[in-house]
Parts: structure tokens; C-alpha cells; sequence
């Protein structure tokens, strides 16, 4: 199959999610009332009510985490070189759960923690590029040893607020964060992770040359006139966007930006303009599919999106793994 | 046309090469040699704009090459050093693909038609056209060599600068690229050569250049170069030097044997 027909195939189950999303939950409604509450938007019957102020804007979160993740996920993997990076690395996640942890141990409004897990995940990454500033460039070790040594600490501040929380109902509210879910969020939380994540999706695209470039390792790509610093600047930052507007929308959800670019490569290849074209909608119907079965598999209760996607995800991917060793 | 002036090579405070000036013409092949360690591969690179002189100034045709953007400098000096790290997922074609990348604006992905057809022209003369769809990682050393050239060729720079370009090659492969950076300079290019192969440089050379004890010893044709207390002074071993059939040739002498003749 040529590459432009799997982002075809790739689009059209996107569509096909989207459809199994929108239908499948608590309550369930025939494609036919489906399709008459899409075309009613304004409709005061429980189909349109349920449609558009619940799962479609559910629906649309869960692609946008799903392409950002995945995204953010294979831009640091191509940046380093390294199949094993996850979009977490630089302390992303791990920054806006201590924030996020805090935020609800001191009875801040539920309202302000997209905003508030943003900020921290920002601040997060560009603490961890501090660190691993070297003259004007970045060193990769010194990022990756860095990202890894914060998220330590910041984890185990994170399990010290759990444990000093006051009730057990603000560690339940804390740990239901971590676990990753889509809940509670709307059009509104929408808007900001998609123009955040839209911007780091713009940066990304400046780099796709270059990244191709970096295929032939740092020297060549830097004798081929690839401004390695800037090159490396500007993946971080794009990363961290696409990254931080994932987790301030759902929390802390793993395994999608390390499983998804595995995925597309071995469908279309390790060319960074096809892997990138077919990692938005890839990574979208991942996590359209896994909420809709988080959130209808077992009613009332929701399974945690992030502790969903580990349990099917980790076996898939190690399958993927022992079967491709050489597209790891 | 490549200028260098006065250059002082330094990493950090450890200063590597000092008091090199050299001018290189259009469609010159000069070969760098001298001992490990002497600074033949940070001249090179320095020479390509990859490694800021501490002193000095490097100029390409008039134009100092730390004015110049990575891109600018990237189409003006094609440099391909010896790199260790594997090349994997890609295919010869896209390898030699990205030697299009200093002509393309960064909003630009694809290769131009024109562009198609300089990198068909690159595998051509790199006798890889047969290839172009195989991976790098199955080619053997000699064809991954050959690769590089063609990425060079497909950048089309008016100056080539190519380390150790015959390592790992047997004779036959090892001609044929010497022959095809020999058939460059013909054509004007100015090609630059780290050798590590004395009579290799020789042959092939219009001038030689020898770097040792921190400096550049001599930059001249090959039979003014091949002095012998110059050589051995260089390499700090016994070196003789022949001329026979039109040809200058450098030996180390070997070590007396026990039972061999006074």
C-alpha cells in the first residue's frame, strides 16, 4: 500500500471513531438519531443534548490529546535519534501533576486546572532546557538526565501532597487526575488546548526538513546547513506545546506518544513529513477509541484513560515490538 | 576558491594547529596528510566551516565563511567527514536526496523536477543508479562511500571536502572514487582530501598538504613535499623517498632484521 493511501485508510477510520464515539456510552443512540442530532444542533432532545454538550466535544478532546501526544512523541523521538523517547520525558506530565496535586489540595477551583496544568508543564520543559543549555545549544543527555532526575522529585513530591492531603476525598480527586481521563471538560477547555497545541503543531512543521536531515545523523545533517541548535530549540518548544495541552485536557495519559509513532512508522516509514501526516489522525483514533471504551465498558463507573491505555496498550506494543525489531 | 589565513585550530584551550595559511584555486585537488593526531580532520573541517578557527579567517570566493548562514555555507562547501554513526531506514535515494536540502526553502519539502534530476545525475556518477532503492544498511563499506559522494555531488557546492575518503575501500573501489574526485577537480571543483596513504596523495594530488607538530609543515606539489628528513621529521619514523617511472613514492624503512646484512 503506498503511503498516501494509508493516510487515506488513516482518515477514514478517523472518521469511523468519531462515528463509534459520538454513538457508543451510557445511553446509546441509533446512527439514524445520531445523524438527525448532528444535523439539529440546537434540538432540545436528549440525542442532541447528550451529542453536543457531552461526548462531541468529549470526542474532539480525546483526537486533539491523541494527535498531540503523538505528535509531540515523534518529534523527540526523531530530534534524539532514539525510538524509546516519550513526550513526558522532559518532566512535562510529572511538573503539572505536583501543580495539578497542589492545586487540589488547596481547594482551587476546578476550573482553573487546564490553565494551571499548562503553566506548570511549560515551565517544567524550560526549566529542563535550562538545565541542559550548553553555550547556545541544548545537550541531549544533559536534557534527557534532567528531564528524568525532575520528574523523580517531582513525583515524589506529588505522592508527598497525596499523603499529607487532607481527606481521603482530595487523594481520590488527586489520583483520579493522574490516572488520566477526559471528564468534566468542555468546548471552552477545547478552544485553548487547540490553539496551544495548534501553535506547536505550526513550529513543528518548520523543522520537518531538517529532521529528515538528522536521519544521517548530527554532522551530516549540520554539513547539509541544518542549524542544529535552533533546530533543537525549536522541536523542544513545539513538543512541550503539543505536550502540555494534552495534560492541562486529560491529565497524565502515557503510552500514545510512544506507541503511536511506532505504529506509523512501520506503516509509512521513517520519512518525517509521511510519519507526522499519518501520526495526527493515528494517534486521534487511538485515544477516540480507548475513551469511548473507558467511559462505556463498565457504567457507571469510567475506567481511568491512562491506566486503560497502559493495560491494552504495554501488551500491543511489546506484540509490535518482538514482531518489527528492526523498525524500533 | 578557498582562503585561509592565519588560522589558530584550538578545542578548547588545547590548541591543535597554529600559523596555517593556505589559498586553494577553482578545479584544485589538494590531498591534507600527516600523522594521527596531527589535525588533518579539524583542518578539514575547519576548511568547511564545521569548526570556528580560535584565529584567523577563512574566506570562499571573497566571502568569509563565518558570515555565512549554515545554509549559504552548506551550498558553497560540501563537506562529508567520517561519521561512525549507523544510517538506518533510509534508502540511497533519500539519502542522496537531502544533498538538495541548502537549495530549498524551509517551507519547501519536496524536490523540485530539476531537483529530481541532479540526484539522478548524483547516483549516476556515483554508479548507484542501480541502487537507489536499496537500504543503506545492506550496502557494503565501499557502496556506503559511494553514497556520500553522490550526497556531495547532489549538493553541487563549488568546493569539496572529503575525509578519508579510501578507508575501509579496497584498491579497485578506492580508485574509482579517487577517479571520480580527480574527474571533479577536472571539471573545476575544488576538492579537498585527508589521505592517509602517502603515494596514494601523490598520485592523485595537484598539491599535497603536511600537517605535523602543530603546524602546517609544507603545502606544495607532491615531488617538492616528499622530502625525506621532511616526511620523517613529520611521522617521527625513517621515511625513503623514491622517484621512479614519472612517479614519487614514500616508504617507511623497515626495522633491520636480525641476520640481515650490515
Amino acid at each position: 500500500m503506498t503511503r498516501l493511501a494509508v493516510i487515506a485508510v488513516a482518515l477514514c477510520l478517523l472518521v469511523a471513531a468519531i462515528i463509534v464515539g459520538a454513538s457508543w456510552g451510557t445511553i446509546s443512540f441509533s446512527p439514524a438519531t445520531i445523524v438527525s442530532a448532528l444535523l439539529h444542533p440546537h434540538a432540545q432532545n436528549d440525542a442532541s443534548i447528550v451529542l453536543w454538550s457531552l461526548r462531541l466535544p468529549r470526542v474532539a478532546i480525546a483526537a486533539l490529546v491523541g494527535a498531540a501526544l503523538a505528535t509531540a512523541g515523534l518529534l523527540m523521538q526523531d530530534l534524539l535519534g532514539n525510538p524509546l523517547i516519550d513526550p513526558y520525558l522532559t518532566g512535562t506530565s510529572a511538573g503539572a501533576a505536583l501543580a495539578i496535586a497542589v492545586a487540589i489540595a488547596f481547594g482551587v477551583p476546578p476550573a482553573l486546572y487546564s490553565a494551571i496544568a499548562l503553566c506548570a508543564s511549560l515551565a517544567t520543559t524550560l526549566l529542563v532546557a535550562a538545565l541542559s543549555r550548553t553555550g547556545t545549544g541544548l545537550s541531549v543527555e544533559r536534557m534527557i538526565v534532567a528531564g528524568i532526575a525532575l520528574s523523580s522529585l517531582f513525583a515524589g513530591l506529588t505522592t508527598l501532597v497525596i499523603l499529607w492531603s487532607p481527606s481521603a476525598s482530595v487523594s481520590l480527586s488527586i489520583l483520579a487526575w493522574l490516572g488520566g481521563s477526559l471528564a468534566g471538560h468542555g468546548w471552552r477547555d477545547l478552544g485553548w488546548a487547540t490553539l496551544y497545541a495548534a501553535c506547536g503543531l505550526g513550529l513543528a512543521l518548520t523543522t520537518i526538513p531538517a529532521l529528515n536531515a538528522l536521519r544521517l545523523g548530527t554532522r551530516r545533517a549540520q554539513a547539509l546547513g541544518v542549524d542544529l541548535d535552533r533546530t533543537r530549540w525549536i522541536v523542544v518548544v513545539s513538543a512541550c506545546m503539543l505536550t502540555s495541552a494534552a495534560v492541562s485536557v486529560s491529565g497524565v495519559i502515557g503510552f500514545v506518544g510512544l506507541m503511536v509513532p511506532h505504529i506509523v512508522r512501520g506503516a509509512v516509514g521513517h520519512d518525517v513529513r509521511w510519519s507526522l501526516a499519518a501520526a495526527l489522525p493515528v494517534g486521534a483514533i487511538v485515544l477516540i477509541l480507548a475513551d469511548t471504551f473507558a467511559r462505556s465498558a463498565m457504567p457507571p463507573t469510567e475506567i481511568p484513560l491512562g491506566i486503560l491505555l497502559s493495560l491494552l496498550g504495554v501488551p500491543a506494543f511489546l506484540y509490535l515490538a518482538s514482531r518489527r525489531p528492526k523498525t524500533a | 576558491m578557498i582562503d585561509a589565513r592565519d588560522l589558530t585550530l584550538a578545542y578548547g584551550s588545547n590548541i591543535v594547529l597554529r600559523d596555517v595559511s593556505m589559498r586553494l584555486s577553482d578545479g584544485e585537488l589538494l590531498a591534507i596528510i600527516g600523522p594521527n593526531g596531527a589535525g588533518k580532520s579539524t583542518l578539514l573541517r575547519a576548511l568547511g566551516g564545521m569548526h570556528a578557527p580560535l584565529h584567523g579567517s577563512i574566506a570562499v570566493n571573497g566571502k568569509a565563511v563565518s558570515q555565512m548562514n549554515p545554509q549559504e555555507r552548506a551550498r558553497r562547501l560540501a563537506l562529508i567527514e567520517v561519521d561512525t554513526a549507523p544510517v538506518t531506514n533510509l534508502t540511497v535515494r533519500e539519502a542522496v536526496a537531502q544533498g538538495r536540502l541548502p537549495h530549498r526553502p524551509w517551507w519547501r519539502w519536496n524536490e523540485l523536477p530539476e531537483d529530481e534530476a541532479i540526484i539522478d545525475e548524483a547516483l549516476e556518477r556515483a554508479q548507484l543508479a542501480d541502487r537507489s532503492e536499496r537500504s543503506l544498511d545492506a550496502l557494503s563499506s565501499g557502496e556506503r562511500q559511494r553514497v556520500w559522494v553522490a550526497l556531495a555531488l547532489a549538493q553541487r557546492a563549488p568546493s569539496l571536502l572529503f575525509d578519508e575518503p579510501t578507508t575501509h575501500l579496497d584498491l579497485g573501489h578506492a580508485m574509482h572514487i579517487l577517479s571520480l574526485l580527480r574527474d571533479l577537480a577536472d571539471e573545476g571543483t575544488t576538492v579537498v582530501i585527508v589521505l592517509h596513504d602517502l603515494n596514494v596523495a601523490a598520485a592523485h594530488a595537484d598539491r599535497i598538504a603536511l600537517v605535523g607538530q602543530s603546524t602546517l609543515l609544507a603545502c606544495d606539489v607532491p615531488e617538492r613535499v616528499f622530502q625525506e628528513e621532511l616526511l620523517s621529521a613529520a611521522y617521527g619514523a625513517p621515511i625513503i623517498v623514491r622517484r621512479e617511472e614519472g612517479m614519487t613514492l614514500a616508504f617507511a624503512r623497515p626495522p633491520r632484521r636480525k641476520g640481515d646484512p650490515r
